[in-house]
C-alpha cells in the first residue's frame, strides 16, 4: 500500500517541458517583430490575378502610344535603383559609418528604471512568472487561462 | 512662385501650399478593402470607402523611413495632382521634411524622385523639429530671445528628443525612442485580440478607437487599483461599441448608464486597463521588452549630453508634438516625470500646440516666407549641374 502512494506534484514535475532561455529570447523577439507589422493577415487582393472575369490592365496601357510607355520605363529605372529594405539600409549606414551621431547611435539607451511586470492575461501588475514559458501571470485563475491558451502553446 | 509645404509623415502626409491656411492630412499610405475588390484605395481616396474593417495596408515607410517609392510615388502622383493640390511643377518650389538621420540614399531618391520625375522648381529638404522650433521662436519671440528650445515629436513609426540651441539642432543629443502611435495600436490589437474579441485584421477600427479611448496615466499605481474594482466604484471602465458598417459607421463609447442596461447585438470591446495601459508604452518601452528609455527619461537622458548651461533653458521650453501629444495626459505626464527628475532649482515649462499633428506644416509655412529661405532651396538647375552634392551643402540634413 504504502509504495503506491505518490506525490502528484513530483510526478508532473517530471514530464515539465521548460523552454530555454534562447527559446524565450526567440518568442520575445517574434512578440516585438509583430509590433512592426503593418499588416497581421495576406494581401486580400493577392488571388485577383487568378480571376478570369477580372479585367487585364498590362495590355491595354501598353498599346497606348510611345510616349508614355518610354516615361514608365524611366520610372521602372529608378524604382529598381532604390528599392532597398531598411535592413539594407542600415547595413549601408555601417559600411560608411562615420565617427558622427547617426541612426544608431540616436537610439535610445536602456532605462535605468527596474522593469515591470504585468499578468500576460489580464495586465494588471503580476508577482509569478510561469515556470515553463517565463511569461508573467497575478493568480492561479490567470495562470489556468495561460495554461490553457499561450503557454507552449501557438506563440511557441 | 509658389511654395508647396510637404510635412512626408510615415503615418499621414500634411500637404498644402504655404499661402493655405490649412493643410490636407493624407493618409501616407495605399489601402485595399476585403470587400472593395475592383480597386485600391490611394491616400485620402479611402474617405469613399463605406466598409472599413480588415482594411490591407501598404506603407511606403518602414521603421519610420522612406523605402517603398512604388507607393510612395502613388500617394504623391495623388496629392499634386488636381484631387488634392493641382501643382504647377514648373512654378513651384517644395520643401519636403525626412527623419533625422535619414539614410543618404533616402535623401538622393527624395532629390531625384522631386527633380526629375516631377520637375519642380526647387527643392528644401529638412526635418519637422526644425520647423516646430523655428515656429516656436517666432511665436514666442515678445518673452525674449531663447536659446534653447527641446522638441519632443512623437509619431507614428517613433519618438524623437531633439534639442535645439536657437534654431540649430544638437545633433549629439537627438534620441530616438523607438515607440511610436503604431506600436501603441498593433500592441492594443494584440491584447484586446487575447482578452476578448479577433480583431488583428482591424487595424484601422482599434486605431480609431485607441484615439477615442486611451490616455496617458499621471498616476499610474493608482489607476491600476480602481481599474480593479467592480462597476459603480470602477471609474475607468469603459465599453466601446465597434462599428459594423452598416448600422454603425463609426464605433463610440457607450456611456456608463447605457452599458447597465442596454443589451443589443452590437460588438462590444470593455477597455479597462487597456486604456492606459498601452499609452505607458511611451514612457516605459520596458514594459513589452523593448529595452530601451521612455520619452521622459530620454529627455533628461538629452540633457545630460548638451552642455551645462543650455540645461535650463531647454527644460523650461519644452515643445510636444506628434500625434501622441494628443493622448489625453500625455503633457501632464511628461511635466510630472521631468518636474520629478530635473534639479529643483531649475524651471520646467511645457507647452502643446494647439494642433500638434499640423504645427510643423503652420511652421513650414512661415518659414517659406522668411528672407533667408531661398538661400536654403536647390534649384532646378544647380540639382542638374552638381547634382546631389549641391543638395548636401545646402540642406542641414543627415
Amino acid at each position: 500500500m504504502a509504495d503506491k502512494r505518490e506525490s502528484v506534484r513530483i510526478k508532473d514535475g517530471q514530464q515539465l517541458r521548460v523552454l530555454d532561455e534562447a527559446a524565450r529570447r526567440r518568442r520575445q523577439r517574434k512578440a516585438l517583430e509583430a509590433l512592426e507589422e503593418d499588416n497581421f493577415s495576406e494581401d486580400p487582393h493577392a488571388d485577383l490575378k487568378m480571376s478570369k472575369k477580372a479585367p487585364k490592365f498590362e495590355e491595354a496601357m501598353d498599346g497606348s502610344g510611345p510616349g508614355p510607355k518610354k516615361k514608365r520605363k524611366s520610372k521602372g529605372d529608378f524604382k529598381l535603383r532604390y528599392r532597398k529594405t531598411f535592413a539594407a539600409l542600415l547595413e549601408e549606414e555601417h559600411m560608411l559609418n562615420k565617427d558622427g551621431p547617426s541612426y544608431v547611435t540616436a537610439c535610445a539607451p536602456p532605462s535605468k528604471l527596474p522593469e515591470r511586470h504585468f499578468c500576460a492575461v489580464c495586465g494588471f501588475p503580476s508577482n509569478y512568472t510561469c515556470v515553463q514559458c517565463g511569461a508573467r501571470y497575478c493568480c492561479v485563475k490567470c495562470l489556468g487561462t495561460h495554461v490553457d491558451t499561450r503557454c507552449l502553446k501557438y506563440t511557441a | 512662385m509658389a511654395t508647396l509645404i510637404l510635412d512626408n509623415g510615415a503615418g499621414s502626409a500634411k500637404v498644402g501650399f504655404s499661402t493655405d491656411s490649412e493643410p490636407k492630412i493624407i493618409p501616407n499610405c495605399v489601402t485595399k478593402a476585403k470587400n472593395v475588390r475592383t480597386r485600391i484605395f490611394i491616400g485620402d481616396q479611402i474617405e469613399d470607402c463605406k466598409d472599413l474593417s480588415s482594411l490591407y495596408y501598404l506603407l511606403p515607410f518602414q521603421k519610420g523611413f522612406l523605402v517603398n517609392w512604388e507607393i510612395e510615388k502613388q500617394v504623391w502622383d495623388h496629392m499634386f495632382s488636381k484631387d488634392v493640390c493641382q501643382v504647377e511643377f514648373n512654378e513651384t518650389t517644395i520643401m519636403v521634411t525626412e527623419p533625422y538621420f535619414n539614410f543618404p540614399s533616402v535623401g538622393e531618391a527624395i532629390n531625384e524622385v522631386i527633380f526629375e520625375e516631377y520637375q519642380f522648381q526647387a527643392l528644401h529638404r529638412t526635418q519637422a523639429p526644425t520647423l516646430t522650433c523655428y515656429k516656436h521662436q517666432t511665436d514666442k519671440e515678445t518673452s525674449g530671445s531663447l536659446f534653447g528650445t527641446l522638441v519632443v515629436d512623437s509619431g507614428y513609426s517613433f519618438s524623437h528628443i531633439v534639442p535645439f540651441y536657437k534654431n540649430k539642432p544638437i545633433k549629439e543629443a537627438i534620441i530616438r525612442v523607438n515607440v511610436g502611435g503604431k506600436v501603441l495600436t498593433n500592441h492594443l490589437k494584440e491584447v484586446i485580440s487575447y482578452r476578448s474579441l479577433m480583431v488583428m485584421d482591424e487595424t484601422y477600427v482599434i486605431n480609431q478607437m485607441k484615439e477615442d479611448v486611451c490616455y496617458v496615466s499621471t498616476k499610474f499605481n493608482k489607476d491600476m487599483g480602481i481599474a480593479r474594482l467592480k462597476a459603480p466604484e470602477n471609474t475607468i471602465s469603459r465599453d466601446y461599441i465597434l462599428p459594423d458598417y452598416t448600422h454603425i459607421k463609426r464605433g463610440y463609447v457607450r456611456s456608463q448608464e447605457e452599458s447597465a442596461k442596454a443589451k443589443g447585438d452590437e460588438q462590444m470591446i470593455r477597455m479597462n486597463n487597456e486604456r492606459f495601459g498601452i499609452p505607458e508604452l511611451l514612457f516605459r518601452p520596458s514594459d513589452v521588452g523593448i529595452q530601451e528609455m521612455g520619452i521622459s527619461e530620454s529627455i533628461m537622458h538629452c540633457v545630460s549630453l548638451v552642455e551645462e548651461e543650455l540645461v535650463p533653458h531647454l527644460l523650461n521650453n519644452i515643445v510636444l508634438t506628434g500625434g501622441n501629444a494628443l493622448l489625453p495626459g500625455f503633457q501632464d505626464r511628461v511635466f510630472q516625470d521631468v518636474r520629478s527628475m530635473a534639479c529643483d532649482d531649475m524651471d520646467v515649462g511645457i507647452s502643446t500646440p494647439d494642433n500638434p499633428i499640423t504645427y510643423a506644416w503652420q511652421a513650414g509655412c512661415d518659414f517659406a516666407l522668411d528672407p533667408s529661405f531661398p538661400s536654403v532651396c536647390v534649384s532646378r538647375h544647380e540639382y542638374e549641374e552638381y547634382g546631389h552634392s549641391a543638395c548636401l551643402n545646402k540642406f542641414n540634413v543627415s
